[in-house]
């Protein structure tokens, strides 16, 4: 089993504190710390997992800056063959469907028979780049896969419905899945795992080399353009509990009794 | 297993190992655990020699492995000086290096990583304990002739604050200059390098040198004993470290802390791992006690060398296994001595035994504090 995994770079904002950026349309990252994208770690694993079992290889690809190296290095520790990364300023600013385009211009030569992703990046929350991409490479895709089971000729995946409903279905080879959280155990890299995967080739694409024109990337490129990013104000029902933790915890306890919840 | 892996392991001094079972005997998360430093030093010593035709020994199997709380009870007292805690140690980094650590501890090691704590928090509350308190940061170009090294649990632990607390009011008290390195402070390793993370063990000490360099920081004076330990003997480099018990006994020998408040409570100790077993430091804690007039001091029936680990270290405090915990029956053996206070000197007992009491519904009769809490309430 050949699998390419696209993976995103992204800022862990669930403990940061988030504030928006003077464009009004990004947030400040300067003290945020950036790692894989969470749904993107279990697509990995799952690739290696299988790359264990039933043998073939993983490439992992990821658009975004120099700085995503980083991921790209923890993915080949976690047991990718190659990386590819690809960075350009015209990339900048595209939407799912230009990004969908710059990974289908590298992606479209090379052998594979299954593309993961991750369902959705933290970041973005958009959940769109790898169903387009399928859509342009012409194979066919399932979203919010939690169960991958491989045969000669396809895959049977099991898809996580809302109300804890399972669905299972054969989706033909060559395919995209969309994986889902939960999937499996992510494994640890270890600072040494990392340090050793430096030896493992890590491809650098641009603009020109995938042959695409500024005006088909980027802004330009893009369908949806991006209008505002703000912080909700707080409603007027937001209590913020004071105290010692156990003086919090009582206060807990009484509000949930008086609006009889518990 | 790679020829480094093999060579890692023969490093390891196991061969003068005569099975003699001191080590298991004497673990104390071996009677609840599958745990058995005499059986993990025999199948490695098959691990890597060629003589003997026992199949290798599958490590990733050895989920036990995790238990260990590094306490060293097996280490002082093995007759051949084998110290079976470095085999477990070592196990553990081939296990690291194959991915294959409980998800827990892979969190804890990642946070330490990605936010200087393994807890994962954020390095910009680092040091919101301090917000309200009388502290100097270091700052470039000004020497910090003496760091308190606050540590990560004291640091994000709103129980363990408290010790932190204590301590900055008890130097200031004392008119003791003193920095801290606030939001710079990073994890000093010692769990990183309990649970054989040893490429990030090896990033936290260069952050850590270069910060102590960066400030010319002359003494450190630590809350922990796990950040006394790493600095002491883990980091390669002799450094002018002291845990805050050595520091305020030595005050209290020079006639600079004098204690008059008065504690009458019978009070206990339980001595910390990395104290007392790593360190031999018992005499210093008990000092601190015993010169607060009218505190009653009793010894727990197992004390000093012969104490019981809390089960706070070697990265359990992020992976819990079945079974009553060990400091639970550290509590119940407190009450036995008639104790009201068991005294700490480590935030991992001070949090194990804050749990234990209320798991042993104990909250009425005895109460967990850290000797700087005491000195505190005597100064």
């Amino acid at each position: 089993m050949d699998t390419i995994v696209c993976v995103k770079h992204v800022p862990e904002t669930a403990e940061a504190e988030i504030a928006v950026d003077s464009s009004g349309k990004g947030i400040k990252t300067e003290d945020l710390v950036f790692d894989i994208n969470e749904w993107d770690d279990y697509a990995i694993e799952e690739a290696v997992l299988m790359k264990e079992k039933l043998g073939g290889s993983v490439t992992v690809i990821t658009m975004g800056p120099e700085d995503a190296d980083k991921t790209l290095r923890k993915c080949l520790a976690k047991g990718a063959d190659k990386a590819i990364r690809l960075t350009d300023k015209a990339f900048e600013r595209s939407d799912a469907y230009a990004t969908a385009k710059i990974l289908h211009k590298a992606i479209k030569d090379l052998p594979f028979n299954l593309i993961l992703t991750g369902t959705q990046a933290s970041d973005d929350g958009y959940a769109q780049v790898g169903v387009i991409l399928a859509e342009l490479l012409g194979i066919p895709h399932a979203t919010m896969v939690k169960k991958i089971e491989s045969k000669e000729e396809f895959v049977r995946v099991n898809r996580e419905l809302e109300g804890g409903l399972e669905q299972v279905m054969e989706v033909k080879l060559p395919a995209m899945l969309a994986v889902q959280t939960g999937i499996n155990e992510p494994r640890y890299v270890s600072i040494m795992g990392i340090r050793k995967a430096r030896e493992k080739e890590l491809k650098v694409l641009g603009l020109g080399d995938l042959g695409l024109k500024e005006e088909e990337v980027g802004e330009s490129g893009s369908w949806i353009t991006m209008e505002e990013m703000f912080i909700p104000p707080v409603e007027k029902e937001a209590e913020i509990l004071t105290g010692g933790p156990d003086e919090i915890a009582a206060k807990i306890v009484e509000t949930l009794k008086a609006r009889g919840l518990v | 297993m790679t020829n480094e892996e093999f060579a890692a392991i023969k490093k390891l001094n196991f061969n003068m190992c005569m099975q003699c079972g001191e080590c298991t005997g004497s673990c104390p998360i071996s009677p609840k655990s599958q745990l058995n430093p005499r059986r993990h030093m025999l199948e490695t010593a098959y691990l890597v020699s060629p003589l003997t035709m026992r199949p290798p020994l599958k490590i990733y199997e050895r989920n036990e492995i995790w238990d260990c709380t590094t306490c060293s009870t097996c280490s002082y007292l093995c007759p051949r000086e084998v110290k079976p805690l470095d085999i477990i140690i070592g196990l553990r980094g081939l296990l690291v290096e194959q991915g294959r650590i409980p998800s827990t501890l892979g969190d804890a090691l990642e946070g330490v990583y990605k936010y200087g704590n393994p807890w994962g928090l954020s390095r910009s509350k680092r040091s919101d304990w301090a917000q309200d308190l009388k502290v100097k940061y270091v700052s470039e170009g000004e020497k910090a002739d003496l760091l308190y090294f606050v540590g990560c649990a004291a640091s994000y632990d709103s129980r363990a604050q408290e010790v932190a607390r204590a301590i900055v009011k008890n130097f200031n008290a004392l008119d003791i200059d003193f920095s801290i390195l606030g939001n710079k402070e990073t994890c000093c390793g010692n769990e990183i390098y309990s649970l054989g993370e040893k490429g990030l063990f090896e990033e936290l000490v260069q952050k850590n040198l270069d910060l102590l360099d960066r400030y010319g920081v002359q003494k450190i004076v630590t809350t922990s004993p796990h950040c006394f330990h790493a600095f002491k003997n883990r980091y390669g480099r002799e450094l002018p470290v002291k845990h805050y018990t050595q520091y305020f006994a030595n005050l209290i020998d020079e006639g600079k802390l004098k204690l008059s408040g008065k504690i009458e409570k019978a009070v206990t100790y339980q001595d910390p791992c990395f104290l007392g077993k790593h360190n031999d430091i018992y005499d210093e804690p008990r000092k601190i006690i015993e010169s607060i007039p009218s505190v009653r001091f009793v010894e727990l029936s197992r004390s000093r060398k012969r104490s019981v680990c809390c089960e706070g270290g070697g990265g359990r405090m992020w992976h819990d296994i079945p079974g009553e915990r060990l400091a639970e029956g550290r509590i119940r053996e407190a009450l036995d001595v008639g104790a009201e206070i068991i005294v700490v000197a480590c935030p991992f007992c001070l949090l194990t035994f804050d749990d234990a009491i209320k798991t042993t519904g104990n909250e009425e009769k005895i109460q967990v504090k850290d000797i700087m809490e005491l000195v505190a309430e005597a100064l």
